[in-house]
């Protein structure tokens, strides 16, 4: 039985889908194919595109050191930052689940980092990271480690890693209000169930707790690792990719061929955007897939 | 008022090769009660909804008042619709949920808030217009949706179960009330169901349906005693009428029932003679069966005994035959399980069936 | 007595933890009520005496007014044209099947995980070639493209568990398929629309990368724009740094004060499927 009519009012149906539709294909369908275009071409302004078919590509994959620098920083940033901001959130998810007092307070206030603009997080940890003033080296002074101290940001061994406790700072507390929510509607008897059970606090947590919301696990695993991949404001207002490329991430390499180096080409940094595009879109295919397969839970 | 015609009204899905509902016809008379009856998926929602406007119609004519409808929107058609879920507007407080049909006819305030009044006077709604749905019980969102029919004040009214989501003791209550309401409205009707009861005891006629046709049209009396065939015997009443595989004796003067036989006479005499072949359906409800030898009687095993308080249900197997049998008897009847009982059988009151074509004979 | 020292423990773990997440808004808000002066002196003292006048400061002297009334005026244009916009697509595809339905949500749904790089290039040559490159209006319409397919999926779903018994007694009751989005639809769902208000709001408020491509113009910047200028410009004066991070940041805490839950609601809508 359907419940809605047969026979579908066209003209309703255009009038409240063309507005979407027109938004959708200037701004964001024409975008997209405009620069994988761009990227068999030379374009220069005021003057016509050049076509140079896949030399782009050529040039990309075989011989830009630079780009496969920023490929790899940003892979190390989109596959470490997953592990930490959700696996510290389980922690913290769980110490909350425990119903300890004051925990709506805690969940409020821990997710406040995410509201904020990477603009106002980067100046902040600029601060935080200064080799004079800035908290980090005041606390290790404090504790007598002054061997520890160093300019954070501005030594290529230490500006990217700082720059994922960033991230994870940020994004922690995001992925604990959603895993506490996912916590919170488990029926009881399952956690209860395993109390009986008596098994060790970490069996019932890696037999019990994390087979149960492997699904919302997964989900915020993908969905931080696509994060990371995408990452630009953050390099932008510390770093600027800096110091000796050892922070640039995709983004900003691109931003940087595009609007700020001046080769004035617009074909080779659209070039960047294709691949990404396809590697991002590939990825994300591959994680659904491989995490989608598996049978769902019943409880 | 109206007169509302259904002629030959089909129904048929592009995604789907069979056809939802085919050739329905039938007239509603100015002021009757009809209900339409059947299993779910029959196609009685279906039908409704083409009715209403909400379905298109894919073939055959759809008449009120003698002009065609088919091809007119839902609200050209002056018909009111109460749902299943109700579906109140939950934004809206009661007295807007009444008020939205009127607003959009032009009608004068004076007149809107007169029939709103009166609406909720009808069904004492009067203390709760300023409350939204979800502050409402079961029984106030249904007299909502009753209202929210009544003051358009239409040709024609249509239910789509509109009882099925009360619990039972609400359920006779509103029952009573609608049939109070079409009493006093005398309005055209078309309520759709598949309780029987409600069928049964609301309906000026039913109609009931089976895979997308109508199997039968009557009052329901009627059609409770004389069901057109298999489907509709076993469809009314609860428990359904039994229905036991038969041959006719040669010359048509007994009916045998395995190793037993049972005389014809008078009307079922006649359906005999009518037979087209040999072996028939025999059909008797359990009512009709009773302990006893006077007239036609089966010696039957009683397998089981059910008291039920006011009646007793007793499962009986014929001797010599495979089947079973349902009576209904007074909860004074005294038989055991295993024990052999001679069971009087009402001729009169049961029927025979033909086995092809399910129909009565 | 194992399990009360377990739970000051505990206590304590989430109350460091705390200081660490809230920490350095602390410490901004601080120095924000403190002159550059009295910050090289002691980098965690506290605000005493507090400088509120820095706040006027730099609203007046350091054009953040005109960064302020710029995000304003682009962001609640944009979740204005987003909340119609969103909604009328995303009631027309959860309630009417049609040829195509599917594939015209999954080409949206799709959007979602685009990455902004992929449009970002293509997007200024055309914001160029129409003459909306360094203007607000192209920010905006640039920013309803970029929400739009989260909208939609937002409401979609929420749109999708509305009954369609309403919309056909809607019907009945005479109302076009207008008049039932506007009179029905809309008002059942605006508690997932406020949920995408807020949401947008935020976003766009703090969105950066698509600003700094497309605006140049000083008179025409955000605030995310205006802080990252005043920063390059004032790298030293960290207390009006500071308040200037403070007027970006008032709105946002003011919304979520207010609205903690529909916020929170908001941002982890796409997260848990």
């Amino acid at each position: 039985m359907t419940r809605s009519s047969d026979r579908p009012p066209w003209g309703a149906i255009a009038v409240f889908l063309l507005p979407a539709l027109v938004v959708y294909t200037a701004l964001t369908a024409y975008p997209v194919v405009r620069t994988f275009w761009n990227s068999l071409h030379k374009v220069l302004p005021n003057r016509p595109d050049e076509f140079v078919g896949l030399a782009n590509y050529a040039t990309l994959l075989f011989s830009d050191d630079t780009f496969w620098r920023s490929v790899r920083n940003t892979l190390v940033w989109a596959c470490a930052s997953p592990l930490f901001e959700v696996g510290i959130a389980l922690l913290l998810a769980l110490a909350l689940y425990a119903k300890v007092p004051g925990s709506r307070f805690f969940r409020i206030a821990w997710f406040t980092p995410v509201l904020m603009s990477y603009v106002v997080v980067g100046i902040l940890w600029v601060w935080i990271y200064n080799y004079d003033w800035g908290a980090v080296n005041a606390l290790l002074r404090l504790l007598g480690l002054d061997t520890w101290t160093r300019a954070w940001l501005g030594k290529p061994e230490t500006a990217l890693p700082a720059l994922i406790f960033v991230t994870t700072w940020m994004w922690t507390g995001f992925n604990m209000v959603v895993l506490l929510a996912s916590l919170h509607s488990l029926p009881s008897e399952v956690i209860e169930a395993a109390e009986l059970d008596n098994c060790g606090w970490g069996a019932k947590l890696w037999h019990v707790i994390i087979p149960l919301v492997k699904p919302t696990l997964l989900n915020l695993l993908v969905l931080s690792f696509i994060g990371k991949m995408k990452i630009f404001d953050l390099v932008w207002i510390t770093t600027k990719g800096g110091p000796l490329w050892s922070t640039e991430t995709v983004s900003t390499y691109l931003y940087k061929r595009a609007f700020e180096w001046s080769t004035f080409d617009l074909g080779y940094p659209s070039t960047i955007a294709a691949v990404w595009f396809v590697i991002i879109m590939t990825c994300v295919l591959v994680l659904t897939r491989v995490l989608r397969t598996r049978d769902r839970l019943e409880y | 008022m109206a007169t509302l015609t259904l002629d030959r009204l089909s129904k048929r899905y592009a995604s789907a090769r069979e056809v939802a509902v085919s050739d329905v016809s039938f007239t509603v008379a100015d002021g009757e009660f009809m209900v339409l009856l059947g299993p779910s998926g029959c196609g009685k929602s279906t039908t409704l909804r083409m009715v209403a406007g909400l379905e298109s119609i894919t073939s055959g004519d759809l008449l009120i008042d003698g002009a065609r409808m088919n091809d007119k929107p839902a609200k050209d058609r002056d018909i009111a619709m109460v749902f299943q879920s109700y579906a109140l507007y939950p934004h809206m407080t009661v007295h807007d949920n009444l008020a939205f049909g009127l607003r959009r006819r032009s009608l004068p305030r004076d007149e809107i808030a007169r029939r709103v009044r009166e609406a909720a006077a009808a069904l004492g709604l009067d203390q709760l217009l300023q409350r939204k749905p979800h502050a409402l019980s079961g029984g106030q969102r249904q007299r909502v949706a009753l209202g929210r029919a009544i003051v358009r004040h239409p040709k024609v009214f249509l239910f789509d179960e509109p009882l099925s989501n009360l619990d039972a003791a609400l359920r006779v209550g509103m029952r009573g009330e609608l049939a109070a309401l079409h009493r006093r409205l005398s309005a055209t009707m078309l309520y759709v169901t598949h309780d029987q009861v409600e069928a049964m005891t609301m309906g000026d006629r039913i109609c009931i349906m089976e895979n997308g046709s109508v199997a039968q049209i009557g009052a329901p009396l009627d059609v409770y005693a004389a069901p057109a065939d298999t489907f509709v015997a076993t469809f009314l009443g609860s428990p359904a009428m039994n229905l036991l595989p038969a041959t006719l004796t040669t010359g048509g003067s007994a009916l045998q029932l395995g190793s037993q036989s049972l005389p014809l006479d008078g009307p079922l005499a006649a359906a005999a003679a009518r037979a087209p072949a040999r072996d028939v359906l025999f059909g008797i409800r359990p009512e009709d069966l009773r302990p006893g030898d006077a007239g036609a009687s089966l010696r039957a095993r009683i397998l089981d005994v059910e008291p039920l308080g006011a009646e007793t249900i007793v499962r009986l197997c014929p001797e010599g035959l495979g089947s079973e049998m349902l009576m209904r008897v007074p909860r004074t009847f005294s038989g055991r399980p295993d024990e052999i009982a001679t069971i009087a059988v009402d001729l009169a009151a049961s029927h025979l069936f033909d086995p092809a074509t399910t129909r009565r004979i | 007595m194992t399990a009360i020292l377990g739970r000051a423990f505990l206590l304590l773990v989430l109350t460091l933890y705390t200081a660490f997440a809230a920490g350095p808004f602390i410490w901004a808000a601080m120095m924000s009520l403190r002159t550059t002066t009295e910050i090289s002196n002691s980098h965690f003292g506290l605000p005493l005496p507090a400088h509120w006048e820095k706040f006027p400061q730099a609203w007046f002297n350091s054009n953040y007014s005109v960064y302020f009334a710029n995000s304003a005026s682009v962001v609640v244009t944009a979740v204005a044209i987003l909340t119609i916009v969103g909604a009328m697509a995303a009631h027309c595809l959860s309630r009417y099947r049609f040829a195509g339905n599917r594939f015209v949500y999954f080409l949206i749904f799709s959007a979602i995980i685009f990455p902004p790089q992929i449009t970002i290039i293509a997007l200024f040559q055309t914001l160029v070639n129409y003459g909306l490159y360094n203007s607000l209006v192209g920010l905006t319409l640039v920013y309803v493209a970029v929400q739009l397919p989260l909208t939609v999926y937002i409401l979609e779903s929420f749109f999708a568990r509305i009954p369609g018994d309403l919309f056909d007694a809607a019907r009945m009751d005479g109302y076009s398929e207008w008049s039932i989005f506007w009179k029905v639809s809309f008002p059942i769902a605006l508690p997932a629309l406020a949920t995408t208000v807020i949401l947008n709001t935020i976003l766009l408020w703090n969105e950066f990368l698509y600003a700094v491509v497309l605006i140049t113009d000083e008179a025409k910047r955000t605030l995310p724009l205006g802080i990252q200028r005043f920063m390059g410009d004032q790298l030293e004066d960290v207390g009006m740094i500071a308040t200037g991070l403070m007027i970006a940041i008032i709105p946002v805490v003011l919304i979520y004060a207010f609205f903690s839950e529909k916020l929170i609601q908001g941002m982890t809508a796409g997260a848990v499927k």
